[in-house]
């Protein structure tokens, strides 16, 4: 199979990944009824507006009912409400793909909109930053002392790390994050509880990067504590297996010497499975993000779908469900490239 | 390797030892709430903040004071269920008089009182009530004088009052008290505060205390509380008369914000986690290994197609889809264990099937297929037994997969509104700013127990290990 082939083949199944997502949320609100509120708060919007227009130039009190009736009419059938839910099915899919889902009811975006597609894209930078730091450390750190720990296979210190890393993957990273705030904030008060930048936020950019570094340092360094454990012991088992292979065996009775034995034939083959264990992780991680994000009021998606449940926003909560998943999905697509750039064994 | 041998390779390494002590402990506390908890607790006690009333609002463990090393106030219930003494007085007036002594000892103020009476019956004129409390130094302060409502005309004697709910007086509240504090301020110590400035102080400070300067000075020693009942029949009777005095401190795991009783609310939590865990888990195992050993036996067309089902659903994000559902649908901790089975299943399914795969061109099954066992013999009878501890350490490995996710939804404000979690406790506690103020009575236990059970299922995952095969070992992720 060649790279394209492969790539071809992952891409699809993401693609499908995708619609199906996009086909639950809309069956979901077409059989629930929800489709309909988010369609009749847009046409009530739109016939605010108009009622606004005609009442310049319509006197005529029953005139005007009659004139916004017909608009009414009209609004309804182009937006399909006069139809069953399940003849509206592919037009909702395709407003959901275009974030075209109206306005929403209490919460607005920094720059003061309502509309639902700029309240969440302006987000989208917020968590892509937190996301992918926590991400880059917990690779960096995980990998390394995996790798490291899995020469001194059986030793304490490999018991004692395994025994931290089952106790990550038992720990909420959340209340993790509640932990930090409540140490590092309200008793030490070397961390600000919340935010992304003080109030109101330092004018000049040193400081202001500075102020941003103050206040990521909590939700990273949560992140970051919920991610590690999982990849020191992967990283470290995925090691150890291959360092029992017949062929590191044999590299080392030709006498080669332990560093060339270690990149050459051990990392090397070692690369791909750790790499799919990232690829997975990121899922994790945007689980992660969200409810670190509501920890520490981070201005990000995760935050605003802590807003919109508490706000009962069904419009945003929607627009989020959607980009979560198209986040998602690009980012194992990235990584599945690498992945096959990584591995010949995929490619042959 | 036999099922004893199997356990004897378990059990002898301490992570399964620590493990099965946790688990039984976590069961015990469970059967305890099933005994002794109604199964209602959620809507009627738990999400009632007036049942919570009388408990003081947002107080630390009662323990912390051998931490602290001072002796904070405890919650004091004083319940006077018989009149300690009956009176007759003249003009044909009868008195039912309900005292309870006390030592107060503490220091430090109570932080609230309240007076609860219940089921008064009268046959004449509803009663007057009296309340008094007598310091030390033997001298007798009247906070509270109470005429109770006549009931409508119309009714017969006797007619009874408060008798569906007690009636519960507020006294640190109540504008009637802060009249007769004042008073007696004045007339005692010639301090003029108004009534609402007594409010403002606060009359536990002034019944349990004497003016030093500007501040008030705890009075330890001998208390007695009072309560008199003054009625027009002989035959009136007053079921029980309840006097709290709102402790700065409480129980074993303190109160929250409404005054709930964490320790109550914690230890409901078992169960619940319990149930969400062990159901979660082995309904998605279940699903999980029979598909991955059809798909891997069958081959062919079914094969591919649970393929496809399988890589499309490991593949969505599960967090967000959570939150979308249990949205959309309503939370239900019914609803919650559906979506995370429904969505969990896949990672099993390809893991088994890739085992099956290697199964299935063993001379074992060639052998049953000679002998012409059907299909799902096959697959059930012969296959299954030899993953099956595989699985049954995968399902005991994704145990607080669930439990964890539970928590999480529950913590951004879809959790079951009829079913008190520890992700509920969190989320309350956070959501009422618990963190910025310090309550870590609160906020850590909730999270404690939320790793202790999930931490209990990985150890026994992890004393599992060496029983299961290694190199089935090594296939998971």
């Amino acid at each position: 199979m060649g790279v394209g082939k492969a790539l071809l083949v992952k891409g699809i199944t993401l693609v499908i990944v995708l619609l199906a997502v996009l086909s639950l949320i809309v069956i979901v609100l077409g059989a629930t009824g929800v489709s309909d509120r988010i369609l009749e708060a847009y046409v009530s919007e739109q016939l605010r507006q108009i009622r606004q227009e005609l009442s310049q130039r319509i006197k005529d009190p029953a005139q005007l009912e009659q004139a916004i009736e017909s608009y009414r009419q009209e609004l309804r059938s182009a937006f399909g409400l006069d139809k069953p839910w399940y003849l509206r099915l592919p037009d909702m899919v395709w407003r959901v793909l275009t974030l075209d889902l109206g306005k929403s009811r209490s919460l607005t975006s920094f720059s003061g909109s309502n509309e639902v597609a700029v309240i969440v894209l302006e987000r989208i930078p917020n968590t892509v930053v937190l996301i992918t730091t926590a991400v880059v450390i917990s690779a960096l750190i995980g990998i390394f002392s995996g790798v490291k720990i899995a020469t001194k296979a059986g030793s304490r210190l490999d018991r004692a790390v395994s025994f931290l890393s089952s106790i990550s993957y038992a720990m909420p990273s959340w209340w993790t994050g509640i932990i930090f705030i409540l140490v590092f904030s309200f008793y030490f008060r070397i961390f600000p509880p919340g935010g992304m930048y003080s109030t109101p936020p330092p004018e000049d950019p040193f400081t202001r990067g500075l102020d941003l570094l103050r206040h990521a340092a909590l939700p990273v360094l949560t992140l970051v504590t919920a991610i590690l454990g999982g990849w020191i012991y992967v990283s470290r088992t995925i090691v150890l297996n291959v360092a029992q292979e017949d062929f590191v065996e044999a590299a080392r009775v030709r006498g080669l010497p332990e560093r060339i034995v270690m990149w050459r034939y051990i990392l090397r083959p070692a690369a791909p499975p750790i790499m799919t264990n990232v690829v997975f992780s990121i899922a994790g991680s945007i689980g992660g993000a969200i409810l670190t994000e509501t920890v520490f009021n981070w201005p990000g998606m995760g935050r605003l779908y802590y807003e919109a449940i508490t706000a009962f926003d069904e419009p945003l909560i929607v627009a989020l469900t959607f980009l979560f998943t198209l986040i998602y999905i690009i980012t194992r697509f990235i990584l599945e490239v690498l992945y096959v750039l990584l591995d010949p064994r995929v490619r042959y | 390797m036999s099922l004893s041998n199997s356990w004897r390779v378990f059990i002898s390494s301490n992570v399964s030892k620590v493990g099965i002590m946790f688990l039984i402990v976590i069961i015990g506390a469970s059967v305890y709430v099933l005994a002794t908890y109604p199964a209602d607790f959620g809507k009627r006690y738990w999400n009632d903040p007036t049942y919570w009333a009388d408990y003081p609002k947002g107080a630390p463990p009662a323990w912390i004071k051998y931490l602290a090393g001072d002796n904070p106030p405890e919650h004091i219930i004083l319940f006077m269920k018989e009149p300690s003494s009956r009176e007759v007085y003249q003009q044909g007036l009868y008195a039912s008089i309900y005292t309870a002594e006390f030592t107060y000892n503490y220091d430090d103020f109570p932080s609230f009182l309240s007076l609860t009476m219940y089921n008064i019956t009268y046959y004449n004129k509803p009663p007057l009530v009296i309340a008094s409390l007598t310091r030390p130094g033997d001298e007798e302060v009247v906070f509270f004088i109470f005429y109770i409502p006549s009931t409508p005309s119309g009714e017969n004697p006797p007619y009874r009052v408060f008798y569906e709910n007690p009636r519960r007086v507020f006294l640190s509240g109540e504008a009637a008290v802060w009249q007769e504090v004042s008073r007696f301020l004045n007339d005692r110590y010639g301090i003029v505060l108004s009534p609402s400035e007594v409010g403002k102080v606060g009359v536990e400070k002034i019944l349990f205390g004497e003016p030093v300067g500007d501040v008030f000075r705890l009075l330890k020693g001998r208390y007695v509380v009072r309560v008199a009942f003054i009625h027009s029949d002989e035959r009136d009777t007053v079921s029980y008369v309840k006097f709290v005095m709102g402790g700065k401190v409480y129980g074993l795991a303190g109160t929250d914000s409404l005054g709930r009783d964490l320790a109550v609310g914690l230890l409901f939590g078992f169960p619940v986690a319990l149930l969400i865990g062990v159901l979660t888990s082995t309904l998605t195992t279940t699903v999980g290994a029979t598909l991955g050993i059809v798909s891997g036996y069958t081959g062919g067309r079914t094969d591919e197609a649970i393929q496809r089902v399988t890589d499309v659903i490991n593949n969505i994000p599960l967090l967000p889809i959570l939150i979308f559902l249990v949205f959309i649908l309503k939370p239900s901790i019914w609803l919650i264990i559906s979506i995370l089975i429904a969505f969990g299943w896949p990672g099993l399914t390809i893991v088994v099937r890739s085992m099956v795969l290697q199964l299935r061109s063993s001379q074992l099954v060639e052998a049953e297929i000679a002998l012409g066992a059907s299909r799902w013999r096959i697959m059930f009878r012969h296959i299954l037994p030899q993953i099956a501890p595989f699985i049954f350490a995968q399902m005991i490995f994704t145990t607080p997969a669930a439990i964890l996710a539970e928590a999480a939804l529950s913590f951004l404000g879809l959790g079951d509104p009829s079913i008190p979690t520890w992700g509920q406790i969190l989320d309350y506690g956070f959501r009422s700013g618990g963190i910025y103020t310090g309550y870590w009575w609160w906020i850590v236990p909730p999270g404690l127990l939320i790793v202790f059970t999930s931490l209990t299922f990985v150890l026994l995952a992890l004393g599992l290990e060496p029983v299961i095969n290694p190199r089935l070992r090594s296939v998971k992720k």
